[in-house]
């Protein structure tokens, strides 16, 4: 049964609510993670964003240095070697990522160079860089391998003078160019690259992809027109990535930012990992409390339950014995005055008897003795009777005579001198261990020593041939009772006498020997003094009666 | 003590009828009553020293008729006989006047006993009245005649 308890307070009192917190914990952590997320992504974005503008800016000013240089000097000018050498020096200072300085002339002969390449000379009028800058004006090509064999990208631009367009062109140099994409540190994953619209690298990725291969994953690119886009695609090698992704506006390239899902992600992750921890360690932590205190809680529960019986019990004794209270002065009333009635006859009858044997000495005096003994039986019997209402009686009456303090510690040896004999004569030790300093009790003598003479009785009826046989009288205080033991260690009393003890008539002595009214007075009397009597007993290992009496009754 | 007059007062026919055969075998004279007015007539018919009243369960007339004897006739000593000696009982009689009392069932012996006791007090109660009466005529015998 405290088991069925035991899981209905865990399930009321604790599952429900455990579950509800868990639903907002759950929520809280979802939402939470969520907008985390979005930081991330918005963060990834901004990255993105701030560094194609750069390299934007980047490309930007070299056009406008190449600008300034194409207004600032004629085709004449910038032919010359020597001339050009300083402007390109010039330049350098400007930007050390100008790598070299040409100029060509309208069909794309290589008139004058500075640069480590030996390029003059040569005709460019059939490249495609070429031709796209005749017709755009400015052009920044992707990166190609061109005569060098090498990969690099550059900047052209078209001068209108006097009906004959002269070009001039920049290489810039790979490697500060892609320091510069490179450069940037976005968690432990983080990096930037650059690829064409066809998905051709334009700087070197850190983490794989070198400059002038194709992305292989360029066609799950999600991009847009103009913003940065964010996006994932499926995991590559098994690492997941989140992209950021926008075109630049000077060259047809796009910015690529990019960041293992796990790097980008690992606070959130982080985050979340130690929340579920704690609510999986606090939600065991509180199960088991729980579990224990539900447990706690049913034992309690039980043994209250116990308790309840336990008075129910007892209530039901009380009543019965007052039930029974009720009826045995009635009772022993009626049945006195028939007894009254029967005495006076046989006082007549002896009387009678008397006159007749006296007068008629001649009949056998045998016959007489006969009608005598019955006479006497009779009048035995009739004593029995009265013996027994009497008893009825005492145990019936509830009223409280004339309190008076009484010393337990000198009161109990003098009941104890009463029984003395009779317990020596049967070998039976009587132990007193009275604790000194005791107050004395406001009791009624004469019932005290009922109940004390009663319980000593029985002690040795108990204890009756057995061998160090023994009885145990303590006495002592606890708090505002006082508290007195009688023990013995005789036969016992039966569980399935326990309840009925104290009910009157019942007795487990022979017929003739009992009333079966001792106990039943007893318990009356220490009722009615204000206290409470209790017994413990195994069957062959002894009895104890406990008896609480108030002190001091006010 | 022998010319003591006994009442017994008991709704108990048979017990009033042997005990006063038993008594009377004594040779004490006894009268019987089963109820108070019966009782109260034997008074006015016969002199009364002692009277042994059946009190029964407290609220009925026993108690009734104690407290009317004892009024009417105060010098009459009156033994309680009950069946079930609660003290309150016990109590109350007596401090309505009653001499002793007696547990049912009881000996005619121990009856006898009592009633002896109640009448030797009735006597002396008696004389000493008697005694008063007297002094009183001779400190002022025109009073006593006055009152005659």
């Amino acid at each position: 049964m405290d088991k069925q308890v035991r899981k209905m307070i865990l399930v009321r009192v604790l599952l429900v609510p455990f579950l509800i917190v868990l639903a907002v914990y759950g929520t809280l952590v979802y939402y939470f993670s969520a907008y985390a997320a979005r930081q991330v992504r918005a963060e990834l974005v901004r990255v993105a964003d701030d560094h194609r503008t750069l390299v934007d800016r980047f490309l930007e000013e070299r056009v406008a240095d190449l600008r300034f240089i194409v207004s600032s000097y004629d085709m004449e000018t910038l032919q010359d070697p020597h001339r050009l050498t300083r402007i390109f020096r010039n330049l350098q200072t400007a930007s050390n990522a100008f790598f070299d300085l040409g100029v060509f002339d309208a069909g794309g002969k290589h008139l004058a160079y500075v640069g480590p390449y030996d390029l003059t000379g040569k005709d460019y009028g059939q490249e495609p860089w070429f031709v796209a800058v005749r017709d755009k004006g400015i052009f920044i090509s992707d990166e190609f391998l061109g005569y060098r064999n090498i990969p690099h990208f550059i900047i052209v631009m078209r001068k209108q003078e006097a009906g004959n367009d002269w070009y001039i062109r920049t290489t810039i140099d790979t490697f500060a160019f892609n320091d510069l994409v490179e450069n940037i540190r976005i968690g432990k994953t983080g990096e930037a690259y650059l690829v064409n619209t066809k998905g051709v690298f334009q700087s070197d990725r850190r983490s794989g992809g070198r400059l002038m291969a194709t992305d292989p994953d360029f066609d799950s690119y999600v991009l847009d027109r103009d913003a940065v886009s964010f996006f994932s695609i499926r995991p590559v090698d098994g690492k997941k990535f989140v992209y950021a992704a926008g075109p630049l506006k000077q060259a047809g390239w796009v910015m690529v930012v990019r960041q293992t899902a796990a790097d980008a992600y690992a606070d959130l992750t982080f985050a979340v990992i130690i929340s579920l921890i704690m609510i999986i360690g606090g939600g065991a932590v509180v199960l088991v409390m729980g579990f224990v205190q539900a447990s706690a809680i049913a034992g309690r529960l039980k043994l209250a339950d116990m308790e309840k019986q336990q008075m129910k019990t007892q209530l039901v004794i009380a009543g019965k014995l007052a039930e029974v209270g009720e009826m045995s002065t009635g009772l022993a009333h009626e049945i006195n005055n028939p007894l009254q009635v029967m005495k006076s006859e046989l006082a007549m009858i002896n009387e009678v008897v008397s006159d007749i044997s006296d007068r008629h000495g001649g009949y056998d005096p045998k016959e007489f003795e006969v009608l005598n003994e019955s006479i006497l039986q009779i009048a035995i019997q009739i004593e029995r009777c009265a013996k027994i209402t009497q008893g009825l009686l005492r145990f019936a009456r509830k009223s409280e005579i004339a309190l008076q303090p009484v010393d337990i510690g000198t009161f109990i040896p003098e009941v104890v001198d009463m029984v003395e004999q009779r317990a020596g004569v049967e070998n039976i030790r009587i132990i007193q261990e009275l604790q000194d300093g005791v107050p004395p009790v406001m009791s009624d003598p004469n019932q005290l020593q009922q109940v004390f003479l009663n319980l000593f009785n029985n002690a040795l009826y108990a204890l009756k041939g057995k061998t160090g046989a023994e009885i145990r009288i303590r006495s002592l205080r606890e708090g505002d009772d006082l508290v007195i033991t009688v023990a013995d260690n005789g036969c016992g009393i039966a569980p399935e006498d326990m309840e009925k003890i104290y009910l009157p008539f019942f007795t487990t002595k022979p017929v003739g020997q009992g009333t079966g009214l001792g106990l039943s007075t007893v318990y009356g009397i220490i009722e009615g003094l204000g206290g409470s009597i209790t017994v413990e007993s195994e069957v062959n290992a002894g009895t104890v009666f406990t008896i609480r009496l108030p002190i001091g009754r006010t | 003590m022998r010319d003591m007059q006994l009442l017994i007062i008991d709704d108990e026919e048979r017990f009033v009828k042997t005990t006063k055969a038993l008594l009377e075998r004594k040779g004490v004279r006894t009268h019987v009553a089963t109820n108070g007015a019966d009782a109260m007539q034997v008074f006015e018919k016969e002199r009364v020293d002692v009277v042994v009243l059946d009190i029964k369960m407290p609220g009925l007339d026993g108690i009734e008729t104690l407290r009317v004897i004892k009024k009417r006739y105060p010098l009459v000593e009156v033994i309680m006989l009950t069946g079930h000696a609660s003290p309150e009982t016990a109590v109350e009689g007596m401090s309505l006047g009653a001499f002793d009392y007696l547990m049912k069932p009881c000996d005619v012996e121990k009856l006898l006993e009592k009633a002896e006791a109640a009448y030797e007090k009735k006597s002396a109660q008696a004389e000493k009245a008697r005694k008063e009466k007297i002094d009183k005529i001779i400190s002022d015998p025109l009073e006593a005649l006055k009152k005659g």
